[in-house]
Parts: C-alpha cells; sequence; structure tokens
C-alpha cells in the first residue's frame, strides 16, 4: 500500500487590504484514480484562502491581547477538514502568506517509505503520521523571501498592489514570482529545512 | 448521533426510578410486545402520594436529572451524584431475567441433560433475543440499563401523624416495602430499595422521639439498610426539603454506584471464566454457529466497560471499551463475520457504538486531540475492514457513514460542552493535550469546534449524494419489480449499513432520501457555529455550498434570503475575490430571478457584465434583457452606490487646466469606460450626470443618437465635443435623472450619445463655464439606464489617481496631463473687462519737455459701471501730475514719498457699457532725464454686484530722455582792445561816492579783458526729428569780471530753426569778451556757463518751445601767467597782372605779461624752406607788468602754392575742412599738403629770459593750430574762386 505524506496544494499571499495577490494551486494525490490533480477548484481554494482571513483576524486579536506573535507566523490557522489545514504568517507590513497543506497530497511507494523507514531518512516517513508545530516556518522563510525579491524590483509598486487607501490591490503578475512560489510549493516536504 | 437507535449512545447515567407519587401518567417501560408479557410486575399496595410535598420533592428529584447534562468531568455545580430519573406511580415493570422458553420447544423433562438453561432475553443465548445465537450485543442490552432497570428503586410514603393512624399506616408501608422487596429479589435483580417517608406532621422536640422511633420500626419491619431509609421532615421551607433531597441523593449515590459496581464485578467474573456459555436451545437455523469466546469476550468487556461508565470511572470503562474494540475488530470476531451476514452490520454498529463511547471517556478526561486521533483511528480502521471485506469506500453507504461519523463527533464536542472551546473563547481549535504536545500531529488532530465538523458531515453527505445519482436505474427500482437476479446482486454491491437500499435511498420515480434537506441542515447548523465566532467568510463559504443545494432543491426563496446579506455585507467584491463575487452572483441572481426580485438580478447582471468576471458562455450579457422571464409588480429602479459592486463602467474627468477665471470657460474631458465582456450587447445610457462641487451642480447629459456611432464601433475610444447649455427650469425628467440633493443650482445640459459599447471609451470633450470664484471638482458621476422594463442608476465617484490623467486628443491619441488635481479647478475671482489703453504711446519723452498722454478705459463689462482712477507714478523724483477727466474737475497729484506720486480715487463717473472715457494726464517737463512706472488702476462696481469692486490695472514706462547732448571747446582769441595800463590814474577805482547808495550800478569794468570762443558741437538723441529754433548761452555772473557773449548759431535767419536729425552733430559758436572788473585783479577766474537749445517737435506748434538747458563744464578764464598768443592774417594781392595771387601771410605774436613783474622773452623764429619771411629772426620782448605786446612777421610761403588747377569746393564747411585736415596731418607727416591748401610750420620759438622756459605759442585765430611739434600756419591754396574762399576765410 502506498503511503501518503503531506504536501502542499495551494499557496497564496493576500494583501494588506485583504486582497489576493497570488495563488498557487499544486496537485495532490488522489488514490482513487492514482494520478495526481488539484483536490479543489480555484474557486474553492479562493474561499479557503479568503476564510482565512477570518482566522488571521481573530488570531492578531488575540495575540494582540496575549502579547504574542510578534514574529508573524501564526502557525495552523485552522484544518479546513480533516484533509485540508491552513497555516499562515503575516509580515509587519500586512502582507499574509498562506500555505495550504493536503496532508495526504503525495504518494510515496511502499520501497521508499520502507526505505525510510530503514533509518537512511526517517524524517519523511515519520512525517507522514503529522506535522510538527513550526513545520511551516521554512516554507514562509522561502515565501517571505520570494517576496522582498519583488518588492526591491523598482516597477514593483506596492502600492498599486495593496493600495494604501485600504481597497483592493492588483494581483501580483510577476513570472519570476509565480515560478518562486511554484519551486516552494512543489519541493517542500514535511521535515524540510531550507527552501 | 440520532441515526443511532436511542439509547446506544447515550451517556451511562445511574438509574433511579422513584415509585408511589402520583403523576398522573402510567409508567411506560418500553418493553418489547414479548417481553412485556414475560415482564415482571413490582407494585405498591399503597394509593400513591398526592401532597405538595411529595410533588415538590419529586420536582426536586427529576429536576436534578443528569442525563442531559454535558457530559464532562467537570462539575458544573458541585453535584456529587448524578441521577438519570424515571418515575412510576404505583406499579412498575422489569423486563424478565431469564426468558422463557421459545414456544415451539417444548420443556424438555428435567431429566434430559443437560438440562435447558435459561437467559437473559437480551443474551445471545436466549432464542427469544434477536442476538440469538452467534450476535455480540444490541441496543436492547444497553437500554436495559438506562431505561429498564433502575439501580435505586425510591420509594414514597407518607408518615401519617395522626397517632390513631400511626401505627396502622406504619404497618401497611412495612408490608408494602416487603411486599416490593420480595418482587424484586423475585425478578432476579439486584435493584436497590430505598425508601423515603414524608411526614405531615410539624416537627417538635416532642415528637421528634416519637418519629425515630417509628422509623426504626418501619425499618427494622421492612429490613431497609439505614442508608435507605429517609424521613422527609413535614416543611414549608423549600431550602430545607432540597437540604434533604441533597442528603438523600447523594446518599442513594453511593448505593447506585455501589449497585453498578457489582454488575461490572459479574460481568468481568464471567469473562474470567474463560467458557462459552451454552445457549439454552441449540441454534437449528442458518449457520448454527454460536458466539465464539472472543465474541463473548467482547460482550463482557462491553459489558464491564458500560458498568464503568455508570460509575464514572471513565479510565476504566476506557480500558474495557478500547478492549472490547480490540477484540472486536480482531481477526477472531469482525474478521470472520461474512459481510452479507446482517451480523456485519450489527458488528460494526457495535464498533461505533464502542468508539463512540470511547470518545465520550476521551472528551470527559479532557484528552481531545486523542479524542480527534481516536475518531480518525476508528474511520481508518472502518475503512480498512470496509474495503478488505465489505463493500469497498466507494458508494453511498460509505459517505453516509461518513457523514454520520463526522455528525457524532460533532454532538459529543458540543455534549462535552468543553469551556476552551465555548463561541464566546473565540478560538477555532484546541491546543494538543500536554502528553502529545510535541508529536507529529495531523492538523485535524487540534480538535476544531462543531462547525467544522457539521461541514465535514455536508461534504460527505455530498459525496454520498454524487454517489447515489450514480446509481444505475436498474439497482433504483423497486425489487418488487426488478429481477430477483437482479435484487442479489444488487444486494452485494451496496452498502447499506445504517442507511437505506439504493431504490429507497434514490428510486426511480418518487422522492427517496432528500439528500439536499440533510446537507442543508448540516451546513446551517456549521454556518451557525462559524457565525458565533465571527468567521463570516467561512460561514459565507459554507452558505454557498448552502446555496448550490437549495438551487438544486428549488428552495429559491431561502437562497436570497441567505445570500442576500452575504453580497451586502461581505467584502469579497471590495478585496477582489473575484471567483467568490462572480459565484455569489451568478447563485442570487439565478436564485432572484425565480423568485421575482427584480433588483438583485439587475444588480447582478450589472456586475457581471464586467470582464473581471469570467465569461459564461450562452449568456446574452444583455442588460436590457435581463429581466426577461422574472415575474415584476412594478418597474423597478434600482440605485447603485459607488463600490456597491465591480462595475464595468468606469469614469474619469480632467479639468484641463489647474485655474480657471470666474466668467471664463474651463476645458474639461469627461471619459466614461466600459469594462464589459466582448461580445456584450453595447448598453445605452440615457442619461450621466456629473455632479460637481462648487458653483457647479452638475452636468447632464442626455442621451441622442447620431447614427455615426456605428461607424466607431471598432474604436477604443469616440472622442465627442459637447455643447453644454444652461438647463433652465424644472424640468421633470432631469429631475429624475440627477440624484435629489443636487435639485437647486447650476445644472448643464448637453445632447450626446452615449451608447457604450464593450471595451469601449466615450469620451466628451466639455466646456464647462466657471461662475464663482473657489473651488470646483468633479465629485461624481450618475449615469442612468431607463428601458421600458426597469431603471438602474449607477454611480461612480471619481478618484484622484496620477497615472490615469490622460488627455483624449483624438479618439486613438492621448497625452498625460501634467496635474496633481485634476478633478478641481480652482477658480480665480472674475477678471475685469475694463480695458486701460493708451492710444498714442511714445517710446520716449524728451525732458525739458510737458508731456501730455492719454489714456482711453473702456468699459467691455455687459453693463455699466462707476469707476474710480488710481494713477501711481513711480520713480526718482517724479514731478507732479494733472489728471483731466472729461465731465471732471481737474486733480493734481501728491507726492507721498520721495519716489512715487499718487492720485488715489479720481471719480471717472459711470461709464457705459462698451463705452470710453478719455483720461489726460499732463506732466510737467522733467528737467532730467529718467524712468517710471505710471500705473493706472481703474476700480469699479457693477451694479449687478454692487458689493465687489473690480480692478483692472495697466502699467506704463515713461522713458523721459534728453534729446540733446553737447560738447564744448573754449577757444582763446586775441581781444582787440589794448589792455589798461596799470599805471593809467584812471583805471585806478575809487572809493564809493556814497557809502549807502545802494542804486548805483556798479563802475564799468577796467579790468583786463580777454576774448574767446566758445565751440559747441551738440548732436540731438532723440528718436525723431527735431527742430532747434534758437540758441544761446547762459552766463553765470561773476562778481570779479564781466562776461558777454555774441552767437554764431549758423541757424538760418528766419527763425524757423532747422530741423536736427536723429545722431548728427551740429555746431554752434559763440564769441565770448570777458572783462575783469579792475586792474588789480588778475587772477583766475571760473566761467560757468550753459548752453540753451530752444527746440520743437516738427509737428507741434512753432509756439511752444521748448529749452533745454546743457550745463557746461567749468571753463577757467584769466590768470597771471604770461601768454603768447599767435594769430594770422592772410592777405594776397597780385604783383602783377598776369603772375598768380601772391600769398601774404601776417603771423602776430602777442605776449600778455598779466603778471606784476618786468618780464624778458626772447623770440626767435627759424628761416624755413617752406616759407619765407621777415620779421626779427631773433629778438627781446620786455613786458611791463599787466601789459602786452605783439611782433608781426609776414610770411611768403615758397612751396607755394603757384596756381592749382584744383578747385576749391565752395559750401564745404570749415569744419569739415579742419576734419579733413586732421585726418590728412595723421596719415603723412612730412606732407602737409592738403586739399585747399596747407600748413606750413613756422619754427617759433618764445623764452623767458629769465627762467629759459619756453612758453607754448596758443593758437588765438583761424587758420592757426597747434601742432604736434609747434604752431602751424595755414596756407590757402589760392585759385580763380580765391576771392570767395578767401572771404570765407576771413568770414571764419
Amino acid at each position: 500500500m502506498a503511503t501518503t505524506i503531506p504536501s502542499i496544494v495551494c499557496l497564496g499571499v493576500i494583501g494588506r487590504n485583504n486582497n489576493p495577490l497570488h495563488t498557487s494551486i499544486f496537485p495532490s494525490y488522489d488514490p482513487s484514480s492514482n494520478s495526481y490533480h488539484p483536490i479543489r477548484t480555484p474557486l474553492q481554494f479562493s474561499l479557503i484562502l479568503s476564510s482565512t482571513l477570518d482566522v488571521f483576524e481573530l488570531r492578531s486579536h488575540q495575540n494582540q491581547a496575549a502579547g504574542v506573535g510578534l514574529t508573524g507566523d501564526f502557525g495552523l490557522l485552522h484544518a479546513v477538514d480533516d484533509r485540508l489545514a491552513a497555516y499562515g504568517f503575516e509580515t509587519n507590513t500586512g502582507t499574509r502568506f498562506v500555505v495550504i497543506v493536503d496532508m495526504r497530497g503525495r504518494r510515496i511507494d511502499n520501497a521508499v517509505a520502507a526505505g525510510f523507514a530503514d533509518g537512511r531518512d526517517k524524517r519523511i516517513a515519520g512525517a507522514a503520521a503529522g506535522l510538527r508545530e513550526g513545520e511551516m516556518r521554512p516554507v514562509f522563510k522561502a515565501m517571505q523571501a520570494v517576496y522582498i525579491r519583488l518588492t526591491q524590483n523598482p516597477f514593483y509598486d506596492p502600492d498599486e498592489h495593496s493600495s494604501p487607501l485600504g481597497h483592493g490591490g492588483k494581483k501580483i503578475m510577476s513570472k519570476k514570482f509565480t515560478e518562486d512560489m511554484r519551486r516552494i510549493g512543489e519541493n517542500w516536504t514535511p521535515g524540510i529545512t531550507n527552501l | 448521533m440520532d441515526e443511532y437507535p436511542a439509547g446506544s449512545l447515550d451517556h451511562n447515567v445511574p438509574f433511579l426510578l422513584t415509585l408511589g407519587t402520583r403523576t398522573g401518567t402510567a409508567y411506560d417501560a418500553g418493553l418489547s410486545a414479548t417481553l412485556k408479557e414475560q415482564a415482571v410486575l413490582i407494585r405498591s399496595d399503597l394509593a400513591p402520594l398526592d401532597s405538595d410535598q411529595a410533588h415538590a420533592l419529586l420536582r426536586y428529584i427529576r429536576d436534578r436529572d443528569a442525563s442531559e447534562l454535558p457530559c464532562n468531568g467537570r462539575d458544573a455545580s458541585g453535584r456529587k451524584y448524578r441521577f438519570r430519573v424515571k418515575t412510576a406511580e404505583r406499579s412498575l415493570l422489569l423486563p424478565p431475567r431469564r426468558a422463557r422458553l421459545p414456544e415451539g420447544i417444548e420443556a424438555p423433562s428435567p431429566s434430559a441433560t443437560p438440562a435447558p438453561v435459561l437467559h437473559s432475553p437480551y443474551s445471545p443465548l436466549s432464542p427469544i433475543s434477536p442476538l440469538y445465537p452467534d450476535g455480540l450485543i444490541d441496543t436492547q442490552w444497553i437500554r436495559k440499563h438506562q431505561d429498564l432497570v433502575p439501580s435505586v428503586l425510591l420509594c414514597f410514603y407518607a408518615l401519617v401523624s395522626d397517632p390513631t393512624l400511626a401505627t396502622l399506616c406504619d404497618n401497611q408501608i412495612k408490608t408494602d416495602i416487603n411486599n416490593i422487596r420480595a418482587l424484586l429479589s423475585q425478578s432476579g435483580y439486584k435493584t436497590r430499595l430505598a425508601v423515603v417517608l414524608l411526614s405531615d406532621h410539624v416537627s417538635s422536640a416532642a415528637s421528634f422521639d416519637g418519629v425515630q422511633e417509628r422509623l426504626e420500626i418501619i425499618r427494622r419491619g421492612s429490613g431497609l439498610d439505614s442508608k435507605a431509609l429517609f424521613l422527609v421532615p413535614s416543611t414549608d421551607s423549600q431550602e430545607e426539603l432540597e437540604r434533604v433531597a441533597e442528603n438523600m441523593l447523594t446518599t442513594l449515590y453511593a448505593v447506585s454506584v455501589e449497585y453498578y459496581r457489582d454488575l461490572g464485578r459479574h460481568s468481568r467474573k464471567k469473562r474470567g471464566r474463560g467458557t462459552v456459555p451454552q445457549p439454552t436451545v441449540p441454534p437449528t437455523s442458518g449457520t448454527s454457529q454460536t458466539l465464539s469466546l472472543a465474541g463473548w469476550n467482547v460482550r463482557y468487556d462491553f459489558k464491564s466497560a458500560m458498568f464503568a461508565e455508570y460509575r464514572l470511572e471513565m479510565d476504566v470503562a476506557l480500558r474495557s471499551y478500547e478492549q472490547a474494540y480490540e477484540n472486536l475488530l480482531s481477526s477472531e470476531v469482525m474478521e470472520l463475520i461474512p459481510s452479507w451476514s446482517p451480523r456485519w452490520n450489527e458488528a460494526r454498529f457495535l464498533a461505533d457504538v464502542i468508539s463512540v463511547h470511547c470518545l465520550r471517556c476521551l472528551l470527559w478526561n479532557g484528552q481531545h486531540s486523542a479524542a480527534a486521533r481516536r475518531w480518525q483511528f476508528h474511520r481508518e480502521r472502518i475503512a480498512d475492514l470496509v474495503e478488505r471485506q465489505g463493500r469497498g469506500t466507494k458508494n453511498y453507504g460509505w459517505e453516509a457513514w461518513e457523514a454520520r461519523w463526522a455528525v457524532v463527533m460533532a454532538d459529543l464536542i458540543d455534549k462535552a460542552d468543553i469551556p476552551e472551546l465555548a463561541p464566546t473563547t473565540l478560538r477555532l481549535y484546541l491546543p494538543p493535550e500536554k502528553s502529545i504536545m510535541g508529536e507529529r500531529l495531523q492538523p485535524w488532530e487540534l480538535l476544531h469546534h462543531t462547525g467544522y465538523w457539521y461541514r465535514l458531515a455536508a461534504k460527505h453527505l455530498q459525496a454520498r449524494k454524487a454517489f447515489a445519482h450514480a446509481i444505475p436505474e436498474d439497482d433504483r427500482r423497486s425489487p418488487s419489480i426488478s429481477p430477483a437476479s437482479h435484487v442479489a446482486k444488487s444486494a452485494f454491491t451496496y452498502d447499506t449499513y445504517m442507511c437505506p437500499d439504493p431504490h429507497e435511498e434514490y428510486p426511480l420515480g418518487h422522492a427517496g432520501v432528500d439528500h439536499g434537506q440533510m446537507i442543508v441542515d448540516r451546513l446551517m447548523r456549521a454556518r451557525a457555529e462559524f457565525l458565533k465566532r465571527r468567521q463570516a467568510r467561512f460561514a459565507a463559504e459554507v452558505t454557498l455550498e448552502c446555496a448550490r443545494e437549495l438551487a438544486v432543491a428549488k428552495d429559491w426563496q431561502n437562497i436570497v434570503q441567505l445570500l442576500r446579506p452575504i453580497r451586502k455585507d461581505m467584502p469579497f467584491r471590495a478585496e477582489g475575490w473575484i471567483p467568490i463575487a462572480e459565484e455569489l452572483n451568478w447563485a442570487l441572481r439565478t436564485a432572484a430571478a425565480e423568485v421575482g426580485d427584480a433588483e438583485l438580478v439587475l444588480l447582478a447582471d450589472w456586475e457581471l457584465l464586467s470582464r473581471d468576471f469570467t465569461k459564461r458562455p450562452n449568456w446574452h450579457y444583455d442588460i436590457t434583457k435581463s429581466l426577461e422571464g422574472v415575474g415584476l409588480k412594478s418597474k423597478p429602479s434600482v440605485s447603485i452606490q459607488d463600490g456597491q459592486l465591480i462595475s464595468f463602467v468606469s469614469a474619469s474627468f480632467l479639468f484641463k487646466n489647474e485655474e480657471g477665471k470666474a466668467g471664463q470657460s474651463v476645458h474639461s474631458q469627461l471619459c466614461i469606460r466600459s469594462n464589459a465582456h466582448q461580445g456584450s450587447a453595447p448598453v445605452v445610457l440615457q442619461s450621466v450626470y456629473v455632479s460637481f462641487s462648487g458653483s457647479l451642480d452638475g452636468v447632464v447629459l442626455r442621451h441622442r443618437e447620431n447614427g455615426q456611432a456605428s461607424q466607431h464601433s471598432h474604436s477604443k475610444a469616440i472622442l465627442t465635443t459637447v455643447p453644454l447649455a444652461r438647463h433652465a427650469g424644472s424640468d421633470e425628467q432631469l429631475e429624475s435623472s440627477t440624484p435629489d440633493e443636487a435639485s437647486n443650482g447650476i445644472t448643464l445640459l448637453g445632447p450626446a450619445d452615449l451608447t457604450l459599447r464593450p471595451g469601449q471609451a466615450l469620451v466628451f470633450n466639455m466646456e464647462i463655464p466657471l461662475r464663482e470664484p473657489g473651488e470646483t471638482r468633479a465629485d461624481s458621476l450618475t449615469v442612468n439606464i431607463e428601458s421600458e422594463a426597469f431603471a438602474l442608476r449607477q454611480s461612480l465617484t471619481f478618484q484622484e489617481r496620477s497615472n490615469s490623467n490622460i488627455w483624449y486628443i483624438s479618439g486613438s491619441a492621448t497625452k498625460p496631463l501634467p496635474h496633481p488635481h485634476p478633478l478641481a479647478v480652482h477658480v480665480l475671482p472674475r477678471p475685469p473687462k475694463m480695458e486701460i489703453r493708451c492710444p498714442v504711446w511714445n517710446e520716449q519723452y524728451y525732458t525739458d519737455e510737458p508731456i501730455t498722454l492719454k489714456f482711453e478705459a473702456e468699459n467691455g463689462e455687459d453693463v455699466e459701471a462707476l469707476a474710480r482712477l488710481d494713477v501711481l507714478l513711480f520713480g526718482e523724483k517724479p514731478p507732479a501730475f494733472t489728471v483731466e477727466i472729461p465731465g471732471h474737475e481737474d486733480q493734481i497729484s501728491s507726492s507721498v514719498r520721495s519716489e512715487e506720486a499718487r492720485l488715489s480715487g479720481v471719480p471717472m463717473g459711470t461709464i457705459a457699457s462698451s463705452k470710453t472715457v478719455a483720461v489726460c494726464l499732463r506732466l510737467p517737463p522733467i528737467e532730467r532725464s529718467s524712468r517710471f512706472d505710471l500705473t493706472l488702476k481703474v476700480t469699479y462696481f457693477l451694479p449687478t454686484n454692487p458689493g465687489t469692486p473690480i480692478s483692472q490695472t495697466a502699467v506704463f514706462q515713461l522713458n523721459v530722455v534728453n534729446p540733446f547732448e553737447a560738447n564744448y571747446g573754449l577757444i582763446p582769441r586775441v581781444h582787440p582792445d589794448p589792455w589798461p595800463s596799470l599805471f593809467d590814474p584812471e583805471g585806478i577805482p575809487l572809493p564809493a561816492a556814497g557809502a549807502g547808495d545802494d542804486h548805483v550800478s556798479p563802475p564799468p569794468p577796467k579790468g583786463i579783458s580777454q576774448a574767446w570762443c566758445l565751440v559747441t558741437r551738440y548732436a540731438s538723441f532723440a528718436s525723431e526729428p527735431l527742430r532747434v529754433t534758437d540758441f544761446d548761452v547762459a552766463i553765470q555772473p561773476s562778481p570779479t569780471f564781466r562776461c558777454s557773449s555774441t552767437k554764431r548759431t549758423g541757424l538760418p535767419a528766419s527763425g524757423t530753426g532747422r530741423l536736427v536729425h536723429p545722431k548728427t552733430i551740429e555746431e554752434a559758436a559763440f564769441d565770448l569778451v570777458a572783462q575783469k572788473s579792475t586792474v588789480d585783479d588778475r587772477s583766475h577766474a571760473p566761467l560757468d556757463i550753459s548752453l540753451i537749445i530752444k527746440w520743437t517737435r516738427p509737428d507741434a506748434d512753432p509756439a511752444s518751445v521748448n529749452t533745454t538747458t546743457l550745463p557746461i563744464p567749468r571753463f577757467t578764464l584769466f590768470g597771471t601767467e604770461p601768454r603768447v598768443l599767435a594769430s594770422v592774417s592772410h592777405h594776397h594781392h597780385p604783383h602783377h597782372r598776369n603772375q598768380p595771387l601772391m600769398m601774404m601771410i601776417t603771423l602776430t605774436v602777442t605776449i600778455e605779461n598779466a603778471s606784476s613783474h618786468f618780464l624778458t622773452f626772447g623770440l626767435s623764429m627759424e628761416p624755413s624752406e617752406q616759407f619765407a619771411f621777415s620779421g626779427p629772426k631773433q629778438t627781446s620782448v620786455n613786458l611791463l607788468p599787466v601789459s602786452r605786446r605783439s611782433v608781426q612777421y609776414r610770411l611768403l610761403p615758397t612751396t607755394a602754392l603757384a596756381v592749382t588747377t584744383r578747385q576749391v569746393k565752395d559750401g564745404e564747411s570749415g569744419e569739415e575742412k579742419e576734419q579733413q585736415k586732421g585726418e590728412q596731418q595723421e596719415g603723412e607727416e612730412e606732407e602737409e599738403e592738403e586739399e585747399g591748401g596747407m600748413w606750413i610750420r613756422p619754427v617759433l620759438v618764445v623764452r623767458d629770459k629769465y627762467f629759459q622756459k619756453v612758453l607754448r605759442v596758443i593758437p588765438a585765430s583761424e587758420g592757426l593750430r597747434a601742432g604736434k611739434d609747434g604752431l602751424e600756419v595755414w596756407v590757402p591754396r589760392l585759385g580763380p574762386e580765391l576771392g570767395a574762399a578767401e572771404g570765407k576765410m576771413s568770414e571764419r
């Protein structure tokens, strides 16, 4: 039997005005057809990303009251259902990164799993059970790095994407940014420490 | 949870049954018919109590029923007991302890061995039980302990206080108790008996002992434990009653727990035996297989777990449950049950029940994550089992179970009432408990609130629905009309565990399971949970899903109700979650169309036209068609605020200039862009209204078809210039098309083609007149669409963006407008229309000339103006001036400061419209050339606006220049008169005849005289020719000498003067004679004179002569130094008639000694080749003080120029000659020959003998000059016209 491990199915960047800046969707493993395709439609991912905003709001209130959460890492926002879970990070400029993980998103073959279990790399085999707190930190770090690179582009005007007036904004159209997001989403596996 | 049989999943709470109080309802044991027949009846013979006291007590006990309490270990009210309370009036039924033998089986003879053992009817050993012969355990058994067999039977009796009846009653009570006890023990149940005696007499110290005694008697008589007899004293106080009841219940609880402990012990004992009990009758039907030992173990474990749960020993219970579960799912029990057997589903059911109880235990202990994990574990376990042995997970049955399983969890969480997860904490999930903190956790293992579980259930229900809808038609037919083979086949295909068969799940022809309703129900519950925790967006997502289901059910009204607030309140649109807004719109639009809510339909259709949304194929995208098929009661009118939705129409407005002036108009451009889907129908805007703040209210553009629009249909922008007209009066139509708040004020109206094609921009050039100063700002645009079916109004607020200031030059060409605030124009005050002109303005005015400046003020206003004039002349020492205005008095300026002359508020009277008033400004002659700024300011008031002064200012620069400049030379001459003798007594001034005689004119001067010639060369610096009429010199009178002048102007004698052209030099000479007043005074004397030129402008009146006085630098006359003056005279006379004329030159050297010394001078004349001379070649001249002597030489030039053929041109002025002479002299040094003559150089040396100093010989007449090497004498050329030339010479 093939074992499944968590994988990223969606990376979202949400602007300061709660506006979607970027959404990358990744396929996840479907055991019924033994193939990879996105687990949800883009609309559904939109809805999931949007609903994380509720959590961001709730959590920032709680964090503020408790005086914690200065790192911006919100950890697990909520589990959308028994398969998908949303993790969040907020930069100090109010841009939010959301990672949606499918807990059964990727298949590893028995042999490979066994191989891992042999001790060559216990990391992934163990990860099949779940995720540790802070497991998403490298993803956020990588996303933030990519985002910072984007903002360093003189042609990227942050105000255009998150208007200081507080109304919407354009999406990020940068190909490089999209490519980087894709790289992050595809390369992440549980336990990875550097992307 | 409700789908499970009643009681199967309930939390087990000790069962307390009261007996003997009137309740009005008969006791319903809820036994099945078979069991009822065999049931044990327990009855009390005494009449049930009906006293208030009894009822109050019973009510209190019933109120303390704990079966509905939250299932958690926290003791909410400090209660020490938990009971599930049921009441019976007089009798109750207990299920039979031993089932009878089935009817068909004859009671075997007692001799038969082994004798059939009778078992509980709930046991798989009894044929009467549905579990017989190989079932595990079922709900009946659970219900037995929950509902049928009480742990404590509490009997109510009245303790009669009447002494006469007391003994009798007590005896009756004793009998009854004994009776009940006997019945109970007969039934075989170990139900504990307890008695409560309600005393009806007032307790007193005296009677207390009596009561105690009676109690003791009853207790002994009925063989009751002391803990099982309670007395409730007669009291009115509720607190007292409660206290007693509390005590009683607490005591009873311990009894009850003991009861369940006994039962648990019994189960464990049976498990410990390790043998399979034999059924009453060996099974004869089916597989004739009995329950295995493992099965029995499951049964016993389950039982002990249940009893542990009754005792609230949750850890024990959990262990037992887990054990039962493991055994159940082990290879020995579940794996052995074939999946077609009903026992398979029973086993699954049991697994569920055990899991639920496990979950409850975990939640009870606060192991939330463990619970979530257990929940998942069970699901995976069962899924695995179903996949391997059952019908797989790819059918509706599995999904139904999944959904149910999620709901069960939600219900459990709900029941557990976890305070950390209460809505008020706004927590979405619980952190993991400490024991598993560092482990790798599935996110779902952090226990989320019930909303998530309900949603999960809904998701599975949707899957169930999808599977159900995929059932082939054959299976959906009722089995009665299906071929048997088919029925058999489908029986093995579908998992019907706790859900209907396919022909009922999704029957052909009639309605089956209402999946939609189930989904909606779950979703609504989820939604409520999300809303409680402020997860508005998540709730909206759930609502959308809900709407999708409702749409299938065609429950349009509900959809509208659900979605309308989301559409209104949720910020999806504003935040840019376009796909969500789109989904919402379509869902709402469909529902609204069905419901007939035209406004929503229009809003949705209007918004969906925008290209931000994906285009749906086969949709008309025509707003005019949007209400087709919608039932309308009246014509809807929709007003859309800016930002309310994503409008495909966007608008921008630009003022071309940053500033404008009131009364003028400013160019502006309104641009309406469409971002509609390509291919959508053009939208015809009926009118658009641009609202302004400031002096202007608004601009209305009305649609007018102009036919040519169609040819632009492919261009990106259509540029139109719209003429605007002042909107007059109140037009009903206009009122309706403009927002209400802008009803008064100025509104402009213009026609334009307002057909907006998708992707196109309509650009309107407008000239907007500005009325009042201040700022006029374009605020918003309102777009009106009017059709037969509806009216729609969209307002759009203009936004200032630095990058969108695009000015359309043409339809295809644009330019950015560098204008920081293009929405606003700063309106400056109305410009004055009074014009101040000067019809004749000269570049230059001249000094010494009275200046008259004529101005005109023309009133360009539409109405007459009452005007006043201010004049300011600014410069260095401005003259006072006079202003003349016809019809008004002349006014003279005053000088405020040294550099300005001002005249304020000269009344100009009323100037009629387009009339002119002449203003004449007179300045007196100005002496010095100077420059002035002349400012004229007309301030006027219009009768239309009398409060506001309007002023117009004109500035002129007045240049006053000197028309002439001159240079001067003072040349000495020999005065012809002899000098006065120092020794002449006549020259001695006499003292005045009379001391006081002032009238005596000063005595005639008797001093030395000197003659001079003043040569002035003047030039005109005017810009035009001036006529010079006269010259003069003004000599400053001096006390020491007298001076007089004779002018030689060279002007025509007629007096008309000479026209002097600019930049030409003219010459004027004056002969001056000066005489010292006394001989004694011979010192230097300064001469101050100035040149006076009288001139007129050529075109001016000759009488008005201007006099320009040019001061001449000071000259010095006289002096005591000796002077040598040379003068020549030319003579020529023919020696012979035929010979040329001989030129004879007489050179007179006059030596003046003005000093008071005797001086001797040596004179020498050197011979020269140039001339011959007669006179002393060398001589001494002695001069007395104040005397002069002359020495004469006659010179005959030898180089002479006998006869020349060259003509001396007549008319040449001496000046020219001299110039030429000078020029030639520079050119040739040796040759002195010139035109008309030549210069000879007599070397004449005059030396002061005493000082041995050579004196300079000063040329003092015409024909002499001081050359480079000394004196030079002019020898004119002789010719035929000599006479004339000579004459001319002598004239000079």
